[in-house]
């Protein structure tokens, strides 16, 4: 069974809605994530993840670690999961990432099938 | 010469906070640091809460230092409940403290210090060149979370910790693991010190006094006075010898002890512990070559890189020496009392005091991070550095500055938790 690593705060309104989806997929093992560093020693073949997009209106599927905008860490609070995939990637930590990006809201269900037909 | 610097956002620190420097004829005519961020109202909000609430919310002060607020706020009200813990709830205690300083030190080091010093804008751009050294602190990072996720149940704001004990116990294998972790990145510790022995580090000496607690028995984490070279007081004492205090363009809390300036963390803490140091850790000490006490604030990236040593050191020997056996959560007798918790965490020292009622509801809290103490001489320093630089380009002077600030490792996020209200 695939592993999913799903992301976001079960405890922010705007953050928790990967979280929510998640709970709808069937024939995976869902992992909640509360740490990006969790992923350094995942041994999968292809890393999985769930995650809260902002501002896209459809789920969408990220590859490419490239594409993901990184802000400058100017603290240790933006240490997150954009920045540590970043570093992963300049590190040379070649681990095959696929993201499964949600919208922050919309319907569970159409959202949920929408995973479904990416993993 | 007149010139004028503004840094609105000093970045690579906790939180945001802004400097404003004024230089006329080669004289620093405004010096003054500030926080902007957003009052935090901890104290307020856990006023009227019951006793054991307590612990749960402050962790909600910081993400990075979550761990350290519970603990601290438990040691308060424990005392205020006159209540003393076994040994092996204070020992876990101890273990998820030096977890949270690993973790904090190598993160800070590394993602926040190192660029500075490599020339580098971000740990990003230095990934390539210095991959051994990032991979050593991820490395390092994960230990430190290891630990408080199987202590605390939680990577962030435990849950585990209580009053009274631990709600969840590990087992023993749980500490087997955690020191076989620990042993793993031991070498990474060692790496570290050399890297940051290796670094090129301003001449410079603090006019503030260095204050840490100071414990008979061991490298100070739970329990001491609070000690300086000059002078040392019973934690339950200091509202006779802290003052705090708030400017009108800050929301950040200013601590000053007997109306003077003083520094806490990991360099106050090497100054006046360092004979209780590990073995390893005072092997690296003796490396570093800096002369004790330093009160060259920019040791302080030395001092955390020693005691990341020392922390994997205490927390093997206590995996190694800790029998895990039962122990229920002690039922504690809830009277009136008030209680102080001051703890070392990975900016310094941290306090806590709360007042119960005879129910148990928290009357009156008082909250002291370590960065509202450091504020200070944080701002103090840099009217007294900035003369030596007075000559140089305005980036470099900058850059410079924000070293200097950035040696401290504040957090404006915690130390800004007060703003005055005038209600019309």
């Amino acid at each position: 069974m695939k592993n999913l690593y799903v992301f976001g705060n079960e405890y922010l309104e705007y953050d928790k809605f990967a979280r929510e989806i998640a709970k709808q997929i069937k024939n995976v093992n869902i992992i909640n994530c509360r740490s990006p560093d969790e992923l350094l020693e995942i041994n999968d073949n292809e890393i999985l993840i769930l995650d809260v997009v902002k501002d896209i209106k459809k789920t969408i599927i990220i590859n490419n670690i490239s594409q993901i905008k990184t802000r400058k860490l100017m603290s240790l609070h933006d240490f997150d999961l954009g920045f540590f995939l970043s570093l992963m990637k300049e590190l040379g930590i070649n681990k095959k990432i696929k993201i499964i990006g949600i919208p922050e809201n919309g319907n569970i269900k159409e959202i949920a099938d929408g995973v479904k037909a990416c993993i | 010469m007149s010139k004028s610097i503004t840094l609105n956002h000093i970045t690579k620190i906790e939180g945001h906070a802004k400097l404003e420097l004024g230089i006329e004829n080669n004289q620093v005519t405004k010096c003054e640091l500030s926080s902007t961020e957003g009052a935090r109202y901890f104290e307020g909000i856990v006023k009227g809460r019951r006793y054991n609430e307590a612990h749960e919310m402050t962790s909600r002060i910081c993400g990075i230092c979550s761990c350290a607020h519970v603990i601290a706020a438990i040691t308060a009200i424990e005392s205020a409940l006159g209540y003393t813990p076994t040994e092996q709830t204070v020992k876990l205690r101890e273990l998820m403290t030096l977890g949270e300083r690993i973790r904090s030190h190598a993160t800070h080091l590394y993602f926040l210090a190192l660029p500075d010093y490599l020339g580098y804008e971000s740990a990003l751009a230095m990934a390539k060149k210095y991959k051994p050294q990032l991979e050593s602190a991820l490395f390092l990072m994960k230990t430190g979370n290891y630990i408080i996720k199987t202590l605390g149940a939680r990577d962030l704001h435990p849950v585990s910790a209580t009053i009274g004990g631990w709600l969840k116990l590990p087992k023993q294998a749980d500490l087997d693991e955690i020191k076989k972790q620990l042993e793993n990145v031991k070498k990474d510790a060692i790496k570290t010190c050399k890297l940051f022995f290796s670094l090129k580090y301003p001449s410079f000496s603090t006019n503030g006094e260095y204050f840490s607690l100071k414990d008979d028995k061991k490298y100070a984490v739970l329990n001491g006075d609070f000690c300086s070279e000059k002078s040392c007081f019973h934690k339950d004492e200091y509202l006779k010898f802290i003052r705090e205090y708030h400017h009108s363009n800050s929301t950040a809390n200013f601590v000053v002890k007997e109306d003077h300036r003083y520094m806490v963390g990991a360099l106050s803490r090497i100054n006046n512990n360092n004979n209780k140091l590990s073995k390893d850790a005072k092997k690296m000490l003796k490396l570093s070559k800096i002369k004790l006490p330093s009160k060259n604030p920019y040791h302080n990236n030395i001092a955390q890189a020693i005691e990341l040593v020392h922390c994997i050191d205490d927390a093997i020997n206590i995996c190694k020496n800790l029998k895990m056996k039962h122990e229920d959560v002690d039922k504690v007798k809830v009277k009136a009392g008030n209680g102080v918790g001051a703890i070392e965490v990975p900016r310094g020292t941290l306090w806590h005091e709360y007042t119960l009622d005879d129910k148990g509801i928290i009357t009156h809290a008082n909250i002291i991070t370590p960065t509202a103490q450091n504020l200070l001489n944080i701002q103090e320093d840099i009217r007294q550095f900035v003369p030596s630089i007075i000559n140089k380009k305005k980036e470099d002077m900058v850059m410079d500055i924000e070293k200097l600030i950035r040696s401290y490792d504040p957090c404006f996020s915690c130390s800004a938790h007060f703003l005055e209200v005038k209600w019309v």
